[in-house]
């Protein structure tokens, strides 16, 4: 999401990092507290609620978050147009098929304080589908934020000596008929 | 010179009632709506606002050391420890400090922090070495592996 107003980008424009993480593989949630943490300011010890003192954060590569658990299907987000019967849900996968920013930005908007201030921090967050940055974004990033979560290597990219050497709770006897 | 209180001192300026709706509105009249020019709304709101200012000089303290401890988080994480870790081993070294010396450290003198948070870390790891012993498990028992910190 970039912004469409520039208000919440002039002020302090030195002042403020730009902070950007990688949510390939990664559970939404985590990286959102650690979006709204930097996006709130409370890393600083200069921090006060009221002082605005917030960072940019730009996360990319939304297409690519993995939920853990049956959250795709089970994980329901709901919201209600106003209208009679106009109360929609739907699953984390079919929103995630629609857009692949929604889960990440209603995430980071639900961690933030419901305040006035909220709007303004999600100004400052950036998100993206995919790796490719605009050039305006790319020029100002500060710093890379470490991924919270190691991401697991698929059977496909261990070697065969791996495999061999990997240590076996049970050795299948001979006639054995893998399913 | 002004002397604000000769006024007061003027026999007959007035029937006491409009002085004594005055001593209301004085406080009222930073309000919003007719509450700060009408006396009957403006001495509920005032009566309101009073209650308000007596509860807030407790939360005052409350939020202040919510305030400080939120900045010492922030600054401890800068040197990779959590704020219980840095504020129980700064107690354990019988650091006498409060939260609020502390989180103004943090903000003012950063290195001087920064020695706090290392001498936290080395009663951390002291104590990590205490509680291990040599590191090996006591014979016949299973148990996971403590990794230090």
């Amino acid at each position: 999401m970039s912004s469409f107003s520039r208000s919440a980008q002039q002020w302090a424009t030195f002042a403020r990092s730009w902070f950007v993480i990688d949510a390939r593989m990664q559970p939404p949630g985590k990286i959102a507290s650690m979006c709204s943490i930097r996006l709130q300011g409370k890393h600083k010890p200069i921090y006060h609620a009221i002082s605005d003192c917030g960072d940019h954060v730009v996360v990319i590569n939304t297409k690519e978050i993995a939920f853990s658990g049956n959250k795709w299907e089970q994980k329901v987000y709901s919201s209600h147009t106003g209208y009679p019967g106009g109360f929609k849900q739907v699953t984390a996968a079919q929103l995630h098929h629609k857009d692949p920013k929604a889960i990440m930005k209603l995430a980071v908007y639900g961690m933030l304080p419901k305040n006035l201030q909220r709007r303004t921090m999600m100004q400052r967050l950036h998100i993206f589908a995919d790796d490719e940055l605009p050039e305006d974004i790319q020029a100002n990033l500060t710093e890379e934020l470490p991924q919270p979560r190691k991401i697991p290597r698929k059977l496909s990219e261990y070697t065969q000596e791996e495999i061999d050497a990997f240590p076996r709770l049970w050795t299948p006897p001979q006639d054995y008929k893998m399913k | 010179m002004v002397f604000l209180s000769l006024s007061c001192w003027i026999r007959s300026r007035g029937p006491d009632r409009y002085w004594k709706v005055q001593e209301v509105l004085k406080h009222a009249r930073h309000f919003r709506g007719r509450r700060n020019r009408c006396y009957s709304l403006a001495v509920r709101a005032v009566r309101r606002a009073f209650v308000y200012a007596t509860k807030s000089r407790r939360i005052k303290k409350r939020n202040m050391r919510t305030l400080w401890i939120t900045r010492i988080a922030a600054a401890s994480r800068e040197h990779g420890m959590k704020y219980p870790a840095l504020m129980h081993n700064l107690t354990k070294s019988s650091v006498q400090l409060n939260r609020h010396v502390i989180s103004d450290l943090a903000i003012t003198e950063p290195r001087t922090f920064l020695s706090l948070a290392n001498l936290a870390r080395a009663r951390q790891q002291e104590g990590f070495r205490a509680a291990l012993g040599d590191g090996k498990e006591p014979p016949g028992v299973f148990s996971r592996v403590v990794f230090l910190q």
